[in-house]
C-alpha cells in the first residue's frame, strides 16, 4: 500500500524549497555572461519580457498541474499527465518529467561536488599555492583527474568530495519533504541570501583597486554591466540568449515543481507561491548574479579581460577567473571559500529537488515506501554517476546537459502548456489556478497561457532545432576517438528511458487489475 | 557608466526587488 501523502509544513517551506530548486549555479555565472555578451543593460528588456511571458506563465502551470495532480495521489507527470488527459499515451510522455530530473542529477550532483571540494581548499589555503591563471586551470584539471600534476595525482580527492555530496543529498531525501527537504532549504536559503549579499557588497566597494588605473572603477565595471546597446535588441541571437536564460534560471521545464507541488493541499494557494519563488530566484540573479563575477573581474582585468572572462563558460568563470581575483583581495581566502560555499548550497538545494520526482514515482505510482525508494534510486544514481566521473574529458557531462538539461527542458515545457491550455482546457485550467489563491491573476495572463507562451516556446524550440540540435545529433564538432563515449551516454538515457517506461506501463497494468476486481 | 546605464540597473533593481518586497509581503501577511 502506498504511504499517506506528505505536506509541506508551511508556505514559506514550499515558497523557499522552489526558490532553492531554482537558484542555482547559473544565476551567479551564466546571467551575468548572458547580460554582458548581448547587449548590456538593454539584454534586460528582452530578459524581462521573457520572465512576464514564459517565466511567470510556466511556474503558475507546473505549480497547478503539480497541486492537481497531488489531489489525485501522483506526484510526477506520468500520472498527472494521464489524471488531466486522461487518454493512453499521455503518461509514456509524462515520463520525461521523471527522466529529465535524474539524468541532471547523474552530472550536476558531481558538479556540486567541487563546489564543496573548493570551498575546503579556499578555506585551508591550499588552493592560494596556485598563483597564476594557468596554475589555477592546472588546479581544476588536475582536480577533475583530467590531468596529474603537482596539485593532485589522481582523482581520489575528487571522487572523496563526491561521495560527501551524494550521502548529504540523499540524507535529505531520506528525511522526507518536511523533515529533509524543507528544513534544509529554511536553513540554506537565507544562508545564501546572506553570503551572496555578502559578497556583492564586498565587490561593490572595491572602488578603485590600482590607483595607476582609474579607469579599473567599480563604477565603470558597472558600467561595463548595464550600459546599453540598443543595436543587440535588433539581433534574434539576443531574444533567444534572454528567453533561454529565463527558462533554466527558474527551473521550469524539468518537472521538480510539479513534485513539489504536489505536496501541496488541496486549497493551498499557487498563484501567490509560484509568483515569490519566481521574484526571489530574480533576486538572486539580476541583483546578486549581476554584481559579483563580472564587475569583479573588470576591475582587476579591464574590459577585454573581463569580456573574455565572460565567454570563457561557467566552469572557468568559476573554479579559475573567481578565486584568481578573491586571491587579490585582502582576506581572500575567506571571500574565495564564501564564494565556493555560495555555489555548493545554490547546488544543494537544486540537487534534492531532481532526485524527489524519482523517488516520489517508485512510492506513488508502484506502492514502494519512500525510504525503501531513496535507496533504490541512490543505487541506481550511484552507478549512473560513474561514467559521468571517470569519462568527463570525453565529453560524457556535455552530452547529458545537453539533452537532459536543454533539449528535455524546452520540450517537456512545451507539452506541459499545451496540456494546460488546450488539452485541459484553458478555463477549466484557470478555475484550478485560482483555488486558494492569495493574488487576483490578470485574466489577460489566459491568453498569454494559451496562445503567447506556446508560439514563444515553439519559436524557441524551432530555432534551436535548426541551429544547434542537428550540428550535436550528428556529432559534428566531437573528435572521433570521443565518439563511443557520446553513444554511451546517448545509451545510458535511453535505458534509463525505456526503464521508467517499463515502469510507468506495469504500474497501470496493477492498478487497472486492481479497478477490474469486483 | 552612462546615464543610460544608470537607468536600466536602476529600473531593473527597483522592479525585482518591487516584486520580492511585495509578493513576500502578502505570503508573511496570509501566514
Amino acid at each position: 500500500m502506498p504511504e499517506r501523502r506528505e505536506h509541506w509544513g508551511s508556505k514559506l517551506g514550499v515558497i523557499l524549497a522552489v526558490a532553492g530548486s531554482a537558484v542555482g549555479l547559473g544565476n551567479f555565472l551564466r546571467f551575468p555572461s548572458q547580460a554582458t555578451l548581448n547587449g548590456g543593460g538593454a539584454f534586460m528588456i528582452p530578459y524581462f519580457v521573457a520572465f512576464l511571458l514564459l517565466g511567470i506563465p510556466l511556474m503558475w502551470v507546473e505549480w497547478t498541474i503539480g497541486r492537481l495532480g497531488g489531489q489525485h495521489g501522483h506526484g510526477t507527470a506520468p500520472g498527472m499527465f494521464d489524471a488531466i488527459a486522461r487518454r493512453r499515451l499521455w503518461k509514456y510522455v509524462g515520463t520525461i518529467g521523471v527522466l529529465g530530473p535524474l539524468m541532471i542529477l547523474v552530472y550536476y550532483m558531481y558538479i556540486e561536488s567541487w563546489t564543496l571540494g573548493y570551498t575546503w581548499f579556499a578555506f585551508t589555503g591550499e588552493l592560494f599555492t596556485a598563483t597564476d591563471q594557468d596554475a589555477m586551470k592546472a588546479f581544476l584539471q588536475g582536480y577533475q583527474g583530467v590531468a596529474r600534476n603537482e596539485f593532485f595525482d589522481g582523482m581520489g580527492t575528487a571522487y572523496g568530495f563526491f561521495l560527501i555530496a551524494f550521502v548529504v543529498n540523499f540524507y535529505f531525501i531520506y528525511r522526507g519533504v518536511q523533515g529533509g527537504v524543507e528544513k534544509l532549504s529554511r536553513w540554506a536559503m537565507p544562508a545564501l541570501l546572506l553570503i551572496g549579499i555578502l559578497l556583492a557588497i564586498r565587490v561593490l566597494t572595491l572602488g578603485t583597486p590600482d590607483p595607476a588605473h582609474p579607469e579599473l572603477s567599480i563604477r565603470n565595471a558597472l558600467g561595463f554591466v548595464w550600459n546599453p546597446d540598443f543595436g543587440a535588441l535588433g539581433q534574434a541571437k539576443v531574444w533567444l540568449a534572454a528567453a533561454g536564460q529565463i527558462f533554466f534560471t527558474l527551473s521550469v521545464g524539468i518537472g521538480v515543481i510539479l513534485t513539489y507541488a504536489s505536496f501541496l493541499k488541496q486549497n493551498d494557494d499557487v498563484a501567490l507561491s509560484g509568483l515569490t519563488a519566481a521574484s526571489t530566484n530574480e533576486f538572486c540573479e539580476v541583483i546578486l548574479g549581476g554584481s559579483v563575477v563580472i564587475p569583479a573581474a573588470f576591475v582587476f582585468l579591464g574590459a577585454v579581460g573581463a569580456q573574455d572572462v565572460a565567454a570563457s563558460g561557467m566552469f572557468n568563470l568559476g573554479f579559475v577567473t573567481m578565486p584568481m581575483i578573491f586571491a587579490k583581495l585582502p582576506l581572500g581566502f575567506l571571500f574565495a571559500g564564501l564564494w565556493f560555499l555560495l555555489l555548493f548550497i545554490a547546488g544543494i538545494t537544486s540537487s534534492v529537488s531532481l532526485i524527489l520526482p524519482a523517488v516520489t514515482f517508485l512510492s506513488d505510482e508502484l506502492g514502494i515506501s519512500r525510504r525503501r525508494a531513496t535507496i533504490l534510486l541512490a543505487l541506481v544514481t550511484f552507478v549512473a554517476c560513474q561514467p559521468v566521473i571517470f569519462f568527463l574529458s570525453h565529453g560524457f557531462l556535455d552530452e547529458l546537459d545537453f539533452w537532459a538539461g536543454t533539449f528535455f527542458l524546452v520540450l517537456f515545457g512545451t507539452i506541459e502548456i499545451i496540456l494546460f491550455g488546450w488539452v485541459f482546457g484553458i478555463d477549466k485550467a484557470w478555475r484550478e489556478l485560482e483555488v486558494g489563491a492569495l493574488i487576483r491573476v490578470p485574466d489577460f495572463y489566459k491568453h498569454i497561457i494559451k496562445y503567447v507562451t506556446p508560439i514563444y516556446l515553439l519559436a524557441m524550440l524551432g530555432v534551436w532545432g535548426y541551429q544547434q540540435f542537428l550540428p550535436v545529433i550528428l556529432m559534428e564538432n566531437v573528435a572521433p576517438a570521443d565518439r563511443p563515449y557520446i553513444w554511451g551516454a546517448r545509451g545510458l538515457i535511453i535505458m534509463l528511458w525505456v526503464a521508467v517506461g517499463i515502469l510507468v506501463h506495469v504500474s497501470w497494468r496493477r492498478r487497472g487489475r486492481r479497478e477490474a476486481r469486483p | 557608466m552612462t546615464s543610460g546605464g544608470v537607468i536600466f540597473m536602476a529600473l531593473s533593481w527597483a522592479l525585482v526587488l518591487g516584486l520580492v518586497i511585495y509578493s513576500f509581503w502578502k505570503v508573511f501577511r496570509s501566514e
